[in-house]
């Protein structure tokens, strides 16, 4: 069974504070923007045990600087694009293999309020995706 | 007076002393312009964009210089024929900027350099980049010989050519590959390629061919003592071949 893991930084995000900062001057209305790296697993039909593997190994989680949350649906969120490589890395987490299947840009307007479909193709079409590699997916 | 020549200088930018020592070396008359001053960018003839990690290659690399106030210059340069080289990273913002290959819209980029493989890891490698177009395709390439050799070293984690079939299409039938890997004695296969970069590219040019972007790095081979292939009895402060392209850059705008 496949699950998809969202790996987030709990310290400030740098990244993402310059990608709110960059899309404001291209003129989508975002106030904050919360970022993401999602993973996929195809072995992650029992979800203690893969959060159990992928904390162990510490090879794309710190438990210092990082939150991670098992999500219910292996797709973007209300307010949320994921920018998906068309050329995914496979990468060794623990005796099993995972890919990092995209990047959740969340994008927020006031009052921490999701963004509509329309700002969020604004922000992946003039930013946040390079057609060349990527996808954006909503 | 000789034309100036802007090294723009983002938060990240790390190779702009070697550029600009090379650039002087070469002859021109070149400065280091940082992101506080963008609006002196006007002034200038050509524009050189160095190696590093502007803005810490914050989203992808190159994406978020190539919205940068400097590259609002830079574009309104290139669009009127002016001269624009960008290095390893400079060849990064210029593609997420559109002005290489040049075949979309401007920052709305239609290829780029990203991850290496097969392996995604950063290689650092003494390489040659063959000419792959007629020297006067590219205003920066003309003094070079046709099919010239140019020494450099490639530094990268991001530097494979990626694009979609069409746009790869377009990047050849445009004339666009304006140089590729090849091995010491010129010879091209994929042994050379240290990247995986579709084609084998190592730069793009862009239409008008005033636009040039590479990933090596010549300014890191430009003089004997950082050239592996010397001579026991080369003088070690002499140039080497990573400064041909650089002098072709600067007689061309002595030329202009």
């Amino acid at each position: 069974m496949t699950r998809a893991v969202a790996i987030a930084l709990k310290i400030p995000d740098n990244t993402a504070f310059t990608a709110a900062v960059a899309l404001r001057r291209l003129g989508v209305g975002v106030e904050r923007v919360e970022r993401s790296e999602i993973y996929f697993f195809d072995d992650g039909g029992d979800v203690p045990a893969l959060i159990e593997r992928i904390t162990a190994d510490e090879t794309i989680f710190n438990p210092n600087t990082h939150r991670l949350t098992v999500l219910d649906e292996a797709a973007p969120r209300p307010g949320e694009v994921w920018i998906e490589p068309l050329d995914p890395v496979t990468l060794s987490v623990s005796k099993g293999d995972g890919e990092k299947a995209a990047t959740s840009w969340r994008l927020l307007g006031r009052n921490d309020a999701s963004l509509d479909q329309e700002a969020l193709r604004a922000a992946a079409e003039r930013l946040l995706c390079n057609p060349a590699i990527e996808r954006a997916v909503y | 007076m000789s034309a100036r020549i802007a090294v723009p200088v983002f938060p990240g930018t790390n190779s702009e002393d070697e550029t600009l020592r090379l650039l002087r070396d070469c002859g021109g008359n070149a400065e280091l312009v940082h992101w506080s001053q963008a609006s002196k960018l006007a002034r200038y003839d050509a524009y050189v964009l160095s190696g590093g990690f502007a803005y810490e290659d914050r989203i992808r690399a190159g994406a978020i210089a190539a919205h940068d106030r400097m590259m609002d210059y830079v574009i309104e340069a290139a669009a009127s024929g002016k001269l624009v080289f960008g290095i390893c990273n400079g060849a990064q913002i210029l593609l997420e900027a559109g002005l290489v290959p040049g075949t979309g819209p401007i920052r709305r980029p239609t290829a780029a350099f990203t991850r290496n493989g097969p392996a995604p890891h950063f290689i650092c490698r003494h390489v040659y980049m063959k000419l792959a177009i007629e020297p006067v395709r590219c205003a920066i390439t003309a003094a070079l010989p046709e099919g010239a050799l140019v020494p450099a070293w490639a530094a990268h984690a991001e530097g494979r050519l990626a694009a979609t079939p069409e746009h790869l299409s377009e990047i050849v039938g445009g004339g666009h590959l304006a140089f590729i890997y090849a091995s010491a004695n010129g010879i091209v296969d994929a042994a050379a390629v240290p990247n995986g970069s579709a084609l084998g590219c190592a730069g793009l040019v862009n239409r008008e061919g005033n636009v040039l972007a590479i990933m090596p790095h010549p300014e890191r081979d430009a003089w004997n003592f950082n050239h592996l292939d010397r001579r026991e009895s080369d003088d070690v402060l002499a140039p080497s071949g990573g400064s041909l392209l650089f002098r072709s850059f600067v007689q061309a705008l002595a030329s202009a």
